[in-house]
C-alpha cells in the first residue's frame, strides 16, 4: 500500500479514536471531572499540544495531484499534505535570514522576498516548512512507542501481578534484567543491530521504555488484587479475564496516561540524541538541531535554523511536561513520585 | 586511580584560581613543540597496510623510505632519502627491468628493546637492504592483507611467492607456526628482489613500469626490521606491531593514545641528526624551490641549507569536532589549521585574507589537490548500467547534464575546488585545462531532451507509469551527510528521476558494494602518486569492485579503454602516452561511468611563527622541514586569550537582586 | 541480616547472567561473526585472512551449546565477560580491557566531580526553593526547574561552548590532559553545563520530597517547640529525606555514565563514554557489547548496595 494511504487512515483512525475517547469522557464523571480540572490549570499548554498535534495531522493527510510542477518534476507525482500544499514553491537557492528579500551570502535575489518567516536552510528550503513537518516526526515517535510500549507493557505487568507465582518471577526477572542495562546504550545497541529506519527507532524506544510502565502497573495490580471487590467477584466465580477487563484494567488506565505523557518527552529528547550520533528519524528536531550544529559558528552567524527547530522542541516538551505534571497531581498525587 | 584523585582535587582547586584557556602545561610553553589535531586514531601504523592519510601522518614522519619528493620543488620531483641516488631504469633484454638500489652507510634504527632478540644487549641496529626485501614480502603476504599488492605484482615472482607462501601454509602446520621470517625463507623470497650485501638491493619488474619508484617513496617500502615484527605481537603486554612503529626516520612515536592524543619527539639515531656532514638531500632544508616559494617565505636564508628536523616534538591532539578545533587555532593553541566550510566567511574575503586575520598575522597557502569527487554508477546493474546498452548510456548523459558541480562547491565548501571536466586533476601529466567536456555543463533542455530518447520521457519510467526511480547509496548518516547528497537528488528530480537517497553508515555501504546492490554512489580518490595512471586505472575492468574487489567502484569493463590503458601504463611521459590518455578520456566522455565533479583546494592556515609550510599534496615526510619561533608565539597567545570576567559577576548580581525581595519579606512576616 | 544480603545478591547474579544472554542474542546470533570480520578487515579481505581473524577473535566456534557442548561461542562469552577478559577490539585489536583502563581515569575525573556537585547544588537549591515555599521565590523555580528540563542536552552543550568557551574564553573549549595543572581547565566548563542540565529535574523532585517531609507530624511538633525553621530543615527534613533521594542518586548512576557519553565526545574527553562513541561510530561491536554489559554491571551492584542499606535502615525490609 502506498504510504500516504496508511498515512491518511491513521488520520481517519486518530479521529475516530479522538471522539471516541470525548464520548467516554462525557459519560465518565471521574474522567470528566479530572479533564475539567485539568483544563482549569493548564488552559495554554493544552491548547499549545493541541496546535502541535493539529499541524501533525495537517501533515499527515495527504493526496495525489493537483500539484502544479514547476522546478521539480517528480513533486508532481506525489502525494502531498495540507501542510505540503500550504508551502509548494517557497524553494530558494540556499540560505536566507528571517524576512530577507535577498540570499545571505552573495546577496542575489530571492524568488520569494519577504515571505519566509523563519529563513531558508543551505539547500534554500523554507526553515518554517521543516519545523512545522517536524512535529509529524515527533509525535510519531512518541505514538508508535507507545503502542508498542504501552500494550507489552500491561499485558506483561498486569499478567504478573495478578497471576502471580511463576509467571510473575518470569515478568520479574525480564523487567530487572532490561532495566539494568543503560537504556541509551540498549537504545543504541538495538539499533545498531537492526539497522537505522523510523521503525526500528521506535521498537527500540518502545523495548526499552515498557519497563518502567511495567513495574508501575505491577505493583498496582498487586494492590487492586486484595480488594475486597476484586475478591467477591472471584468468589462469585466471574471469569478470570472478565475481572481484569472489568476491575483492574480501568484501574489502571490513569497510571498509563500518567506515565504515557511523561514519558513522551524523554522520547523524544531520546531521539535528539540518537540524531547526534547519526541514527535518528529523518526530518526530526533532533536532525535539524545537529545539521544546525556548526551553522551557528558561521560567521555571520546563521541562527534561525536552531531557534526554529530548537524552540519547536522545547515549546512541545515544555507543554508536555505542564500537561504531565498537572495530570499526576490530579489524578494521583502519591504512586508515581518516584517515577523519574 | 589514586593519582586521578589527587590530581583532580589539586588541580580544582588550581583552576578556580587561574581561569585560563591554555589547553597546554605552562612549562611547555617555551619549548619547540608543534601542535596539531588529528580526528581519528589511524586504525593501523604497520606500513604494509596503512593507507589513509591520518595514518601517513604518523608512519611518513617514522618511517623513512628508500626515495623521497622534493619538498618545494613542483611539478614534484624524487630525491633520494635513505638511499644514494635515485636508480635508473635498466631495460634487460628479456623484457624485463632491473632498479638498483644502494642504501646509505651507518644507518640506525630508533632505540628499542625489540632489538634485544638479534642479540643479548642491544638496543639498535643498522638499517640494512635486507629489511627492505623483508617489508616487500610483507606486502606479498596474504596473511598481512596489504592492500598494495597490485603494483608490486610487476616484480618478478611476487604473485608465485604469495602463492607458494599460502600453499605451505596450508599443507602444513608445522610450516605456518613458524615466525614470518621463517617462512619467508622457506619459500625462498621474492624472486625479484635481490639483496647484494648489506647495503644493495635490486629489483627486477617483469614488465616496463616505470610508476614503481614511487611506490619507493611511500611508507610502503620503508625498511622493517624482523625484530620488530616478532617482538610486539601483541602477546603478553606488548602492543601489536600496527601500533608500535620502529623508527628509521627523523621521529620517534613517543605516546600513542588513541583515544587522546599522539606525540612525536625528534629521533636522534636518525642519519640526519648524526651525521648533519653529508649534507643529504633528505636532511637538509632544500635552498632552490619552485616559482613562487621565495616570495611565501619558504626560501628563508634562516632556513636553508640547515640540517633537519626543526621541531623538539610534534604533538597530535584528538579534536572530533572540527568547531573547537578551529576555535583553538585562532586562540594561537593549534599552529596550522585547514579552513571548516562554517567560518571560511570570517577567514577568507573576496578569494584573500580577511583584515582580522591578517592582523593575528595568519598566513594562507592554496593548493589543489591530487584528487577527484565523483558520482558512479554501477555499471553491473540492469537499468543504468552496461545491461542497459543505448537507453542507459543516454540515461547517463542526461543525468550527468544536470549536476551543477560549481553550486555545490559554492553551497558547501565557500567554492574551494575546481570543477572537474574529467577524472585528471590539475598538476598531472595528460591534464588540460582547456578540455570541456560537452556532458558537465548543466543542460536541462539537452537533459531532457537525451531522457526521452532513452525512452523516460519527462523521467517517466513507461512500464510503471510513474518517475523513474532510482537509488544513490551514500555512505554517511550523519545529518549534515544527508544534506550535501540531497542537493543531486533535487537536481535530478527536475528531470523528473525520482532518486531515493539510501544512506547507510559506512559499513553496510561496503556490504552493498560487495553484493553489487547499487545504482549510484558517491566516492573520491586521492592520488598516491603524480601520474595519469594512477587515476585512470580506477576503471580499468581488472580491478572492478564486485568481481575482483579492486577500486574499479563502477565495474566499468571496456576493451578499448582497457587496451589503451595498458600501452599507456607501460610508458614514460611521451607523445604517444598523451594520445592514447586522450583517447581514454573520450571513452570515458561518452559512456559517462561517472560524474566527475570536483578538484578539491586546500586553503591550509598557519600562524606567523610557523615557518618552511608548504602544502604537502601527495608527500608524506614534511613535518622535518617545519620550524616555529615559541617566544613569538607566547606573546601571542597571551594577548588573544583574556578571559572576559564580568558576566559572571552580572549573573551573580540578577540572581540576588531576584531572590532578596522575597527572602526579605519573607522574614519580615515570620517575625 | 545475611541471608537476605545473600538472596539480594544471588538474584543480582541470576540478573547479570540475564543480561548476558541478552547480549549475546544482539552481538552474535542477530549480528553473525562474518559480518563483523567483514566489517573489520574491509571488504577485500581474503576468505583465509576472514577465517584467520575469527579464530584469532575466538568467533569461529558454533553459537550454541546444543550445537557443541563443550567448545561454543555462548560458554565463551559468559566465560570472557564474567572472568573481565573481554578480548580484542573487533576494530583495531587493541585489548578491550588495556582501553578500559585508560579510559577509566578521564571518566571519573569527570564523573566523580559531576556526581558531588550535582547532588550538593540540587540539594542545596532545592532546600532553597522549599524553605521559601508558597512565595514566588517558590513557583518562579519550579517553573526555571520545568524550563530546563525541556531543553535538550544538545543545545546546553552547543550554547555552554559558544558563549563560555567562545565568548568568554573562561576554559579550554574542548580537550583533556591528565597532567594535574591543566585537568581542572578541562573538566570546568563540562562540570558546569552537565550540573546546569541535570539541576531542573533534580531540584523539582527533590522540593516535593522536601516538601513531602515538612508536612510531617514530627516536623510540626520541632517547630512548636520553637525550634528555628532553618534548624528544622537542616536537622530534621534533610536527615529524613535521605531515603528517597538515595534511591534517585543509584537510578543515576548508569545514567551518569551515559550523560558522559555526549559530553565526553563533545569535550574530545577520552573516557569510556567517548571510547562507546567511537565504538558506534566504528561498528566495533566487542568494545560496545563490553561497554553495555559494564553499564548494567554497575547498576546491579549500585542497586544491591542500596537494597541492603535500605534493609539496615528498616528491618521490614528484609522479610518482603
Amino acid at each position: 500500500m502506498e504510504p500516504h494511504v496508511i498515512s491518511n487512515v491513521v488520520v481517519v483512525l486518530v479521529l475516530l479514536a479522538g471522539f471516541g475517547i470525548a464520548a467516554f469522557v462525557r459519560r465518565n464523571r471521574m474522567w470528566n471531572d479530572a479533564l475539567r480540572e485539568l483544563w482549569r490549570r493548564r488552559p495554554v499548554a493544552i491548547v499549545v499540544v493541541a496546535i502541535y498535534a493539529g499541524v501533525a495531522l495537517l501533515d499527515s493527510a495527504a493526496w495525489m495531484g493537483g500539484v502544479e510542477s514547476g522546478e521539480d518534476v517528480v513533486a508532481a507525482h506525489e502525494a502531498k499534505s495540507v501542510l505540503d500544499r500550504l508551502f509548494l514553491g517557497t524553494q530558494e537557492k540556499s540560505y536566507s535570514a528571517p524576512f530577507a528579500d535577498a540570499e545571505f551570502y552573495g546577496g542575489a535575489d530571492l524568488a520569494h522576498p519577504g515571505s519566509h518567516p523563519f529563513g531558508t536552510d543551505i539547500l534554500g528550503r523554507d526553515v518554517l516548512y521543516l519545523t512545522l513537518k517536524g512535529a509529524r516526526v515527533a509525535l510519531l515517535i512518541g505514538g508508535l512507542t507507545s503502542l508498542i510500549a504501552i500494550p507489552l507493557a500491561l499485558l506483561l505487568g498486569v499478567s504478573a501481578g495478578y497471576f502471580g507465582g511463576r509467571l510473575d518471577d518470569a515478568v520479574f526477572f525480564l523487567i530487572s534484567t532490561l532495566a539494568s542495562i543503560p537504556g541509551l546504550l540498549l537504545l543504541i545497541a538495538l539499533i545498531m543491530v537492526m539497522g537505522q529506519s523510523t521503525f526500528s527507532v521506535c521498537i527500540a524506544l518502545g523495548v526499552t521504555s515498557w519497563v518502567g510502565l511495567s513495574r508501575v502497573t505491577r505493583g498496582e495490580t498487586l494492590k487492586l488484587r486484595e480488594l475486597d471487590y476484586v475478591k467477591a467477584a472471584r468468589a462469585l466465580g466471574v471469569s478470570q479475564l472478565r475481572i481484569l477487563v472489568r476491575h483492574i484494567l480501568p484501574n489502571l488506565m490513569h497510571l498509563v496516561i500518567i506515565t504515557f505523557v511523561l514519558m513522551f518527552s524523554g522520547l523524544v529528547l531520546s531521539e535528539a540524541i540518537l540524531s547526534w550520533l547519526g541514527i535518528g528519524v529523518d526530518g526530526s528536531w533532533g536532525q535539524m538541531i545537529d545539521q544546525a550544529r556548526d551553522e551557528l559558528t558561521r560567521s555571520p552567524i546563521i541562527w534561525w535554523n536552531i531557534l526554529a527547530s530548537g524552540t519547536a522542541l522545547f515549546g512541545l516538551l515544555l507543554a508536555v511536561n505542564f500537561v504531565g505534571d498537572a495530570l499526576r497531581d490530579i489524578l494521583d498525587p502519591r504512586t508515581l513520585r518516584d517515577q523519574p | 586511580m589514586d593519582a586521578w584523585v589527587r590530581g583532580w582535587a589539586a588541580a580544582l582547586g588550581l583552576a578556580v584560581a587561574a581561569c585560563s584557556n591554555n589547553p597546554y602545561p605552562d612549562a611547555d610553553t617555551s619549548r619547540k613543540i608543534l601542535y596539531t589535531n588529528y580526528n581519528e586514531a589511524p586504525r593501523t601504523l604497520d606500513p604494509a597496510t596503512a593507507y589513509t592519510t591520518s595514518a601517513h601522518a604518523i608512519t611518513g614522519n617514522v618511517y623513512d623510505t628508500l626515495l623521497e619528493y622534493h619538498y618545494l620543488k613542483r611539478p614534484y620531483e624524487l630525491i633520494p632519502g635513505l638511499a644514494e641516488e635515485v636508480p635508473r631504469a635498466e631495460p634487460q633484454p628479456d623484457g624485463s627491468v632491473v632498479y638498483r638500489f644502494r642504501l646509505r652507510p651507518d644507518l640506525l634504527y630508533q632505540d628499542d628493546p625489540a632489538f634485544a632478540l638479534g642479540g643479548e644487549g642491544r638496543s639498535t641496529r643498522q638499517i640494512v637492504a635486507a629489511d627492505v626485501a623483508h617489508e616487500l614480502m610483507r606486502i606479498g603476504d596474504p596473511a598481512v592483507n596489504s592492500p598494495v599488492i597490485e603494483p608490486f605484482s610487476n616484480i618478478v615472482g611476487f604473485r608465485a611467492f604469495s602463492q607458494s607462501l599460502a600453499e605451505r601454509r596450508e599443507a602444513d602446520p608445522a610450516f605456518a607456526a613458524k615466525p614470518p621470517v621463517e617462512q619467508y625463507a622457506g619459500v625462498g623470497g621474492i624472486e625479484g628482489v635481490r639483496v647484494r650485501g648489506e647495503r644493495e638491493l635490486e629489483i627486477v619488474l617483469a614488465n616496463p613500469y616505470p610508476q614503481i619508484l614511487y611506490w619507493f617513496a611511500m611508507p610502503f617500502t620503508t625498511p622493517v626490521p624482523w625484530e620488530a615484527v616478532a617482538y610486539y605481537d601483541g602477546e603478553e603486554g606488548r602492543p601489536h606491531f600496527s601500533d608500535r612503529p620502529v623508527a628509521s626516520g627523523p621521529f620517534v612515536l613517543e605516546e600513542y593514545h588513541k583515544q587522546a592524543r599522539m606525540v612525536l619527539e625528534a629521533n636522534p639515531n636518525w642519519y640526519g641528526v648524526r651525521h648533519p656532514e653529508w649534507q643529504a638531500p633528505g636532511a637538509t632544508y632544500p635552498s632552490e624551490g619552485a616559482e613562487g616559494d621565495a616570495e611565501a617565505g619558504l626560501l628563508d636564508p634562516a632556513l636553508m641549507g640547515r640540517p633537519l628536523p626543526f621541531l623538539e616534538r610534534i604533538e597530535f591532539r584528538r579534536e572530533k569536532e572540527s568547531i573547537p578545533a578551529f576555535q583553538k587555532f585562532l586562540q594561537g593553541y593549534y599552529d596550522a589549521s585547514g579552513i571548516i566550510r562554517e567560518s571560511f566567511d570570517t577567514v577568507i574575503r573576496e578569494d584573500r585574507l580577511s583584515p582580522e586575520m591578517e592582523e593575528l598575522g595568519v598566513r594562507l597557502e592554496k593548493s589543489v589537490i591530487p584528487a577527484v569527487y565523483y558520482l558512479g554508477f554501477n555499471m553491473d546493474d540492469p537499468v543504468v548500467g552496461r545491461a542497459g546498452g543505448e537507453r542507459a548510456r543516454k540515461l547517463r548523459q542526461a543525468m550527468s547534464l544536470a549536476i551543477d558541480a560549481e553550486e555545490w562547491l559554492r553551497l558547501f565548501t565557500n567554492g574551494r575546488g575546481v570543477p572537474a571536466q574529467s577524472l585528471l586533476p590539475p598538476g598531472l601529466y595528460g591534464y588540460d585545462a582547456d578540455y570541456e567536456n560537452p556532458y558537465r555543463r548543466v543542460d536541462l533542455e539537452r537533459a531532457r531532451a537525451l531522457l526521452a530518447e532513452a525512452g523516460f520521457p519527462d523521467g517517466i519510467d513507461p512500464q510503471t507509469g510513474k518517475p523513474l526511480q532510482l537509488t544513490f547509496d551514500t555512505p554517511d548518516t550523519s545529518a549534515q551527510g544527508k544534506l550535501r547528497y540531497s542537493f543531486y537528488v533535487n537536481a535530478w528530480r527536475k528531470l523528473g528521476i525520482d532518486v531515493r537517497l539510501e544512506a547507510t553508515n559506512y559499513n553496510q555501504f561496503q556490504e552493498k558494494v560487495r553484493n553489487g546492490a547499487y545504482q549510484i554512489f558517491p566516492w573520491g580518490w586521492v592520488a598516491d602518486y603524480p601520474d595519469p595512471e594512477n587515476f585512470y586505472f580506477l576503471l580499468w575492468s581488472e580491478m572492478a569492485r564486485t568481481r575482483n574487489q579492486g577500486p574499479n567502484t563502477a565495474n566499468f569493463s571496456d576493451p578499448g579503454f582497457d587496451e589503451r590503458f595498458l600501452a599507456m601504463k607501460a610508458r614514460e611521459n611521451d607523445p604517444e602516452r598523451l594520445r592514447l590518455i586522450q583517447e581514454m578520456r573520450a571513452i570515458l566522455e561518452e559512456e559517462r561511468p561517472w560524474i566527475e565533479l570536483f578538484h578539491p583546494e586546500d586553503y591550509a592556515l598557519f600562524h606567523g611563527w610557523l615557518r618552511g609550510v608548504k602544502p604537502a599534496g601527495i608527500s608524506n615526510p614534511t613535518s622535518k622541514y617545519r620550524d616555529l619561533a615559541p617566544a613569538l608565539r607566547a606573546e601571542e597567545r597571551a594577548a588573544w586569550n583574556q578571559p572576559v570576567i564580568w558576566p559572571a559577576f552580572a549573573l551573580a548580581f540578577l540572581a540576588v537582586a531576584v531572590a532578596l525581595p522575597g527572602v526579605v519579606t519573607f522574614f519580615r512576616e515570620r517575625q | 541480616m545475611l541471608a537476605y544480603v545473600l538472596r539480594r545478591a544471588a538474584y543480582g547474579v541470576l540478573v547479570v547472567l540475564g543480561v548476558l544472554l541478552l547480549l549475546f542474542v544482539l552481538f552474535f546470533q542477530i549480528a553473525s561473526p562474518d559480518d563483523v570480520a567483514r566489517r573489520a578487515l574491509g571488504e577485500k579481505a581474503l576468505p583465509e585472512v576472514i577465517e584467520q581473524w575469527k579464530a584469532n577473535h575466538g568467533y569461529d566456534r558454533p553459537l550454541w551449546p546444543w550445537q557443541d557442548f563443550s567448545n561454543n561461542m555462548l560458554f565463551e562469552h559468559y566465560r570472557s565477560m564474567l572472568t573481565f577478559d573481554f578480548g580484542r577490539s573487533d576494530a583495531d585489536d587493541v585489548v578491550i580491557t588495556e582501553r578500559l583502563r585508560q579510559g577509566v581515569g578521564p571518566s571519573l575525573a569527570l564523573t566523580l566531580p559531576l556526581f558531588v556537585a550535582g547532588i550538593s547544588v540540587g540539594i542545596v537549591l532545592s532546600l532553597f526553593v522549599a524553605f521559601f515555599r508558597e512565595t514566588y521565590i517558590d513557583r518562579v523555580g519550579v517553573w526555571l526547574c520545568v524550563l530546563g528540563m525541556s531543553v535538550s542536552i544538545l543545545l546546553y552543550i552547543m550554547g555552554g561552548q559558544l558563549v563560555i568557551a567562545q565568548w568568554l574564553r573562561w576554559f579550554p573549549i574542548s580537550g583533556f590532559d591528565p597532567d594535574p595543572s591543566v585537568v581542572g581547565r578541562f573538566l570546568a566548563l563540562p562540570l558546569v553545563i552537565a550540573v546546569l542540565s541535570g539541576v531542573g529535574g533534580d531540584v523539582r523532585f527533590y522540593r516535593t520530597v522536601f516538601l513531602e517531609e515538612t508536612n510531617r507530624d514530627y516536623v510540626r511538633t520541632a517547630r512548636a517547640k520553637g525550634a528555628g525553621e532553618i534548624r528544622i530543615m537542616a536537622r530534621h527534613v534533610l536527615r529524613n529525606a535521605l531515603i528517597p533521594i538515595l534511591t534517585r542518586v543509584v537510578v543515576a548512576i548508569p545514567f551518569l555514565f551515559m550523560g558522559s557519553l555526549l559530553l565526553e565526545s563533545f569535550f574530545g574527553i577520552p573516557g569510556l563514554g567517548s571510547i562507546t562513541v567511537d565504538a558506534i561510530n566504528g561498528n566495533d561491536f566487542s568494545t560496545l557489547r563490553t561497554m553495555v554489559f559494564i553499564g548494567a554491571l554497575l547498576f546491579i551492584v549500585g542497586q544491591i548496595a542500596t537494597d541492603v542499606s535500605y534493609a539496615l535502615v528498616d528491618p521490614r525490609v528484609r522479610f518482603s
